[in-house]
């Protein structure tokens, strides 16, 4: 296949992906408050967005929960994959019905069974809840996706370290870890970007005193989407655009193992 | 050797302790409420009853499943044809920006999708962009009407559910070794012969992947075809909803949530019998 | 490696709100229904920070509670039937009304109604009604002037209707007849059956998208609330709101305080605070929702004042019912709505 085709076909996909957002982004110069078509230029919103302070502590909020949450999963995702392929113990196939049925688990069920949980728990409701939740259902869809890759490992890497005497922990470290890097990576990115967008479950399990962004964007909605949220998205989109593209252009060209 | 248990018991007893608090937990607290009775002032009484179950044999609830089955087996089918070409070119890709561009994929994502919804809705209504070009440049002479219709639920979810397929994918395509591929080709294979035969096998851990990951909550979702549909009709994701929030019916939203589940599970497990390749590993590497 | 491990310890740490015992109150309200002066008023007359919440429908209010008494919120703003149901449910305190003095401020027309009788447990705080909203460009609409108007063939797949079980169900009892409260099965039944010969004309359920749609003229013909109608003429004039013939439905958000409060001093002096007649005015000016306090509503502009799509006269009002609790018939309304849907 010619080098035009790939090109234009990965193409394509980025523009279905970002056509959206850039409409998002012009709309947040759109003069009107309700209405989806265009009404002429303005920066309005702009000016809105940056009056609004608690917006801005809102949006920290849910950064702070996205990050730690992909992190901590990504960890133990990573983990109970790796456990799951290497080991046979008991209660295995539980294990991998819980994951299971973590995924499938509609989050309203997740999120009232959670809240019913951290009552019985007698936990205060807030930050703390908030992470182990998301933490929670992030984890298996970085097991799933961690394990994807995992099954395409070649065993006698293993039996090789194992011959020259590496333990269990320094294969884990040494070996698998950087094997599974891009899917470890992915894990991250797929638990970072559900913890940031999940209403549901973080509805029932947050508390008076910590609001997160897509609550407080899901109960706009309610009585009128306001353009300033428009502006917000962009503002953030921008920002993690611009730190993305920085922080890759500034790593030196990493040395593939 | 001593060490290795050690790793192998607190690796396994880190993931175990987690799950069980926070899934096998909350899990059977749902599992034991399917068999409680409802109460409509206290929610469910303590006392074992199968009438939800019951309540659930009628028939219009299977046209609410089969309707979500058919609506998620359709998202997850065009997913993955949308995305593995994807998926395969930028693994393959042999370029210093290959990570810039998978974060590229997902940096949409992390804007609201209720947001991004009503940016679709913006593209597909009567007077929106998509049809405001299709009348300019005369393709079409009256408005599409594909707000409010199954089309736009499909797109919708597609849209959402994308980078949940590819990225799977991506990991799994990331690590195929050209070898094979040389190798196939040096025995006389064309394009397709090893695309079906070596490269297809290859990445079925993959795809298999991916399907989960988009199959699955696409049978639970019910806010963008709700949005994008019209909420004229019901799926599972809306059903149990309603059974939780508008109707206090917690049993009966609980067992809808098993049946589910349940359903769920059985079809994974068929799947994975008649496709001996997409077999888990079970037999254990390098245990002593 | 391990310096990222030690900088997300250190973030986690750091991130986690410290719980100081200081002066505050807890409000759980629905998004866009008050303004942050507001709330930036009360903090610098009373020195109490507000931790201001939201929620977007009364159902999720009600199972977060229920799931879990302790959550800690101090004042909830549930709407008419809510009320009724969570006070049933022993879910509210008990509201002393003499410390309260703010309380005379409100519209007498407003009180006393059957959802809380004598306002032990709720204190008003905007009230809307539901009523057919037209499109003049497009409909007749001194045609349009009953519920029963929507169901001529002519609008097949026209209508917008409110995604809500008793709206829905409301507006085709008060067709029948009936109240909007019956619990007789049978009303029930042929408010279903009534129903069901509607649904070819209606082209979706919708709650929150109400304002756009018929700004951008996608739906030109529906049920809706007269807040978003009247928010949306500022962007199309060509809207207009009718109090349909057959009476309308009445909902009253109003201030109540969960029994698992744990500022309950702070709780009553933000209530009073919302009570006052210029705080009032200001939110309601603010947000575009009516208010029930007397007093505030006499100070407002002349344009406002005489806006019946706002505030509809007595006349119209008379026609007006409060929605109440259905208790056990809650589960026959369901048990429709969802046969509605899925035969949709």
């Amino acid at each position: 296949m010619n080098r035009l085709a790939r090109f234009s076909y990965l193409a394509v996909i980025y523009c279905f992906f970002y056509f959206p957002i850039v409409l998002l982004i012009i709309y947040s110069f759109n003069n009107s408050t309700y209405s989806l078509l265009w009404h002429g230029f303005t920066l309005d919103w702009y000016k809105q967005l940056g009056d609004d302070s608690d917006l801005a502590v809102v949006a920290l909020h849910s950064l702070e929960v996205g990050v730690l949450a992909a992190s901590f999963a990504t960890l133990i995702g990573t983990i109970a994959a790796t456990c799951m392929y290497r080991y046979r113990f008991f209660g295995k196939h539980l294990l991998h019905g819980l994951l299971f049925v973590l995924i499938v688990s509609p989050d309203i069920v997740m999120g009232i069974s959670l809240l019913i949980l951290f009552f019985l728990l007698h936990m205060r409701l807030g930050f703390w809840t908030l992470l182990l939740s998301h933490i929670t259902f992030c984890i298996p869809f970085v097991a799933v996706t961690v394990y994807s890759r995992l099954t395409g490992l070649d065993k006698n890497i293993f039996e090789a370290a194992r011959d020259l005497g590496a333990t269990d922990f320094i294969s884990f470290r040494r070996i698998i870890i950087p094997m599974l890097w891009p899917a470890i990576l992915a894990g991250w990115l797929l638990s970072f970007t559900l913890s940031l967008d999940d209403v549901i479950i973080s509805f029932f399990v947050t508390g008076p005193d910590f609001q997160i962004l897509p609550l407080y964007i899901y109960s706009l909605v309610r009585l009128g989407l306001k353009p300033e949220l428009n502006a917000l998205c962009s503002v953030m989109f921008a920002i993690t655009l611009f730190i993305v593209v920085a922080f890759q252009l500034a790593l030196p060209r990493k040395v593939n193992q | 050797m001593k060490v290795d248990r050690l790793f192998k018991g607190t690796t396994i007893s880190i993931v175990w302790l987690w799950l069980s608090v926070f899934a096998l937990l909350p899990t059977l607290l749902v599992l034991i409420t399917s068999f409680l009775k409802n109460d409509p002032v206290d929610l469910f009484r303590w006392q074992f009853s199968l009438q939800n179950y019951q309540a659930l044999l009628n028939p219009i609830y299977f046209r609410v499943f089969w309707h979500s089955f058919c609506v998620a087996g359709l998202c997850s089918l065009i997913c993955l044809v949308l995305s593995y070409p994807f998926a395969y070119l930028l693994a393959r890709l042999d370029s210093k920006y290959k990570n810039l561009l998978l974060f590229l994929v997902i940096i949409p994502f992390w804007t609201s999708s209720l947001i991004r919804t009503y940016a679709i809705i913006s593209i597909l209504k009567a007077k929106g962009l998509l049809n405001s070009v299709l009348l300019t440049l005369g393709i079409i002479h009256h408005p599409l009407t594909i707000l409010y219709t199954s089309t736009a639920v499909i797109i919708g979810l597609v849209y959402s559910l994308l980078p949940f397929m590819i990225l799977p994918l991506y990991a799994n395509i990331e690590k195929l070794d050209t070898q094979f591929i040389d190798a196939a080709r040096d025995l006389g294979a064309n394009t397709l012969t090893t695309f079906t035969r070596v490269i297809l096998p290859l990445t079925f851990p993959g795809i298999m992947g991916g399907i989960i990951l988009v199959f699955l909550p696409a049978m639970s979702m019910f806010y963008i075809p709700d949005i994008l549909g019209g909420a004229k009709s019901l799926l599972v994701g809306n059903l149990i909803q309603n059974e939780f929030l508008s109707a206090n019916n917690w049993p009966l939203g609980s067992a809808v949530s098993m049946v589910l589940t349940l359903a769920m599970g059985v079809l994974l497990l068929l799947y994975r019998r008649a496709n001996k390749i997409g077999q888990y590993h079970d037999e254990p590497i390098g245990e002593i | 490696m391990r310096r990222v491990c030690f900088f997300i310890l250190w973030f986690s740490l750091f991130a986690s709100p410290a719980y100081t015992a200081e002066n505050i109150v807890n409000i759980y309200n629905w998004s866009n229904y008050i303004s942050n002066d507001v709330l930036k008023e009360f903090t610098q007359e009373t020195g109490i920070k507000v931790n201001y919440t939201t929620y977007d429908s009364n159902e999720t209010l009600y199972a977060k509670l229920k799931a879990n008494p302790r959550t800690g919120y101090d004042v909830i703003v549930p709407s008419t039937y809510y009320v009724d149901r969570m006070r049933q449910q022993g879910m509210l305190q008990a509201l002393d009304k003499s410390r309260l003095p703010n309380f005379k401020h409100l519209n007498p027309a407003l009180l006393n109604k059957s959802y809380d009788p004598g306002n032990h447990y709720s204190i008003p705080y905007f009230w809307s009604t539901t009523g057919i909203v037209v499109n003049s460009k497009y409909h007749a609409v001194q045609r349009l002037q009953a519920w029963s108007t929507l169901w001529n063939p002519v609008y097949r797949n026209q209508l917008l209707l409110l995604d809500d079980v008793h709206e829905v169900f409301s507006m085709a009892l008060m067709v029948l007849g009936f109240s909007p409260n019956d619990t007789h099965p049978e009303h029930i039944r042929l408010a279903y059956l009534k129903l069901k010969q509607l649904m070819p004309n209606v082209r979706l359920f919708n709650n929150d998208g109400v304002k756009s749609l018929f700004i951008d003229e996608d739906l030109t013909l529906g049920m809706a609330w007269n807040g978003d109608v009247y928010q949306a003429t500022q962007e199309n004039p060509a809207l207009r709101f009718i109090y349909p013939k057959e009476g309308f439905v009445i909902s009253i958000d109003s201030m109540a305080i969960p029994i698992g409060a744990s500022h309950l001093n702070n709780a009553y002096t933000f209530i009073n605070f919302i009570l006052r007649p210029d705080i009032a005015k200001k939110i309601s000016l603010a947000t575009g929702f009516a208010t029930p306090n007397l007093t505030a509503y006499k100070m407002m502009p002349k344009a406002t004042l005489n806006n019946s799509m706002i505030y509809p006269d007595k006349k119209t009002l008379q026609r007006g019912r409060v929605q109440d609790d259905v208790g056990a018939a809650e589960s026959i309304y369901q048990h429709y709505w969802e046969l509605l849907k899925i035969g949709g």
